[in-house]
């Protein structure tokens, strides 16, 4: 009996130790205090485009940010309908990417790729088809992407690495020409 | 009387051992989540929406948004290529050859992924930037005190220190369309001297 019964402890002790495992990793991406979407979310409206302070000492949004990286996002919201992202492709790399709050990225698109002097992409909900969103095929609709978000409301983050120093107006100039706003059809 | 204080007993060890066990995979990761090669650990399903729950939680506990591993490739060295922590008291020299993709970055941070001040504001060193030799390979000195050639001050003494190799834009791809930075060709990360 005294050897069996301390036994019985430790197999409780693990079997409690598994259960708070569990719930400690499944409640974490609740419970972490200051998400990257939290972070940047606090930064201003949604529906806009905003530019993200570029990385110093004491100055960053987002940990390990990078340094030589410009960043501009936009909060979307879709319950009053589809949102619309435009950004100009200048020759820089640009690398737009959407998230759900959680920091999931559901897409992403490297902009040199896509072979275009201009990004236009319309975000929707996940449910709806292209014309229940009110999307009409605009007639350059080849040059216009329709993307399926998995939640009404999300980040898009739009990153441009620098190419050297003397860069940074550059790269910042193509970013503060980025916009994003409620869909309003192609009139 | 006996039994209430197994139970309790029981009952704390558990709570450490499934918070702690909790925290170090969420946190340092385990060969489920990452991988490794050398001085390097990058979790490979970062950002990706299929990711499991405890990438997930390393994310949202991160505070970053990292893009999925189709279009960058993040790694983090915490410490040397022999394996010791890395500290601002030593002096260390990054070496390698350039990386098969669009843009990558060597950038330092301290231990809670801050930039460093520094009088020549030199946070990193990037692909279109680094200084190298004609081979094309290159040579980033970190050290707290200027160095010729490529040089990333380390800030203050008797800091913990990260450095962060992010790849956007791999070229090479596996079948699942993965961006594939060879082990091989990461930079090795050598310690010259300490304080």
């Amino acid at each position: 009996m005294r050897i069996r019964l301390p036994g019985l402890y430790i197999v409780l002790a693990l079997v409690l130790a598994g259960l708070i495992h569990i719930i400690a990793v499944l409640a974490l991406p609740e419970l972490a205090p200051k998400s990257g979407y939290g972070r940047l979310a606090s930064l201003g409206p949604a529906n806009t485009m905003i530019q993200v302070p570029s990385a110093a000492p004491g100055q960053q949004v987002i940990p390990m940010m990078g340094p030589d990286v410009r960043y501009a996002f936009c909060r979307f919201d879709l319950t009053g309908g589809p949102v619309r992202l435009n950004a100009k492709v200048a020759n820089e790399l640009l690398l737009i990417a959407l998230y759900t709050p959680e920091g999931q990225n559901f897409y992403s698109v490297v902009a040199p790729d896509m072979k275009r002097p201009e990004i236009d992409l319309i975000i929707i909900t996940g449910d709806q088809s292209v014309a229940e969103a009110g999307v009409d095929a605009p007639e350059s609709f080849e040059n216009v992407g329709v993307v399926n978000s998995p939640v009404t409301d999300g980040i898009a983050l739009l990153r441009m690495p620098l190419t050297g120093p003397s860069r940074a107006s550059n790269v910042e100039q193509a970013l503060s020409a980025a916009s994003c706003g409620r869909y309003k059809g192609s009139g | 009387m006996r039994s209430l204080v197994y139970f309790v007993g029981a009952f704390v060890a558990a709570l450490i051992i499934g918070i702690g066990s909790a925290w170090y995979m969420i946190d340092r990761g385990s060969p489920l989540t990452t991988t490794k090669a050398g001085p390097w650990e990058g979790w490979i399903g970062e950002g990706n929406p299929d990711a499991d729950h405890y990438t997930r939680a390393h994310v949202a506990r991160s505070g970053r948004l990292p893009l999925t591993s189709t279009v960058a490739r993040y790694f983090i060295a915490r410490r040397d290529s022999a394996g010791a922590a890395l500290s601002s008291n030593c002096e260390y020299v990054i070496v390698g050859a350039p990386l098969n993709a669009r843009w990558w970055s060597i950038a330092l941070y301290d231990q809670y992924g801050g930039l460093i001040a520094n009088r020549s504001s030199r946070y990193s060193f990037n692909s279109e930037e680094l200084l190298r030799h004609s081979d094309g390979s290159f040579r980033i000195n970190l050290s707290r005190h200027a160095r010729p050639e490529n040089w990333l001050p380390a800030g203050a003494a008797d800091q913990r220190l990260v450095v962060m190799l992010r790849v956007y834009s791999p070229r090479d791809t596996d079948v699942s369309g993965i961006g594939l930075v060879p082990d091989q060709q990461l930079p090795t990360i050598e310690r010259k001297t300490c304080e």
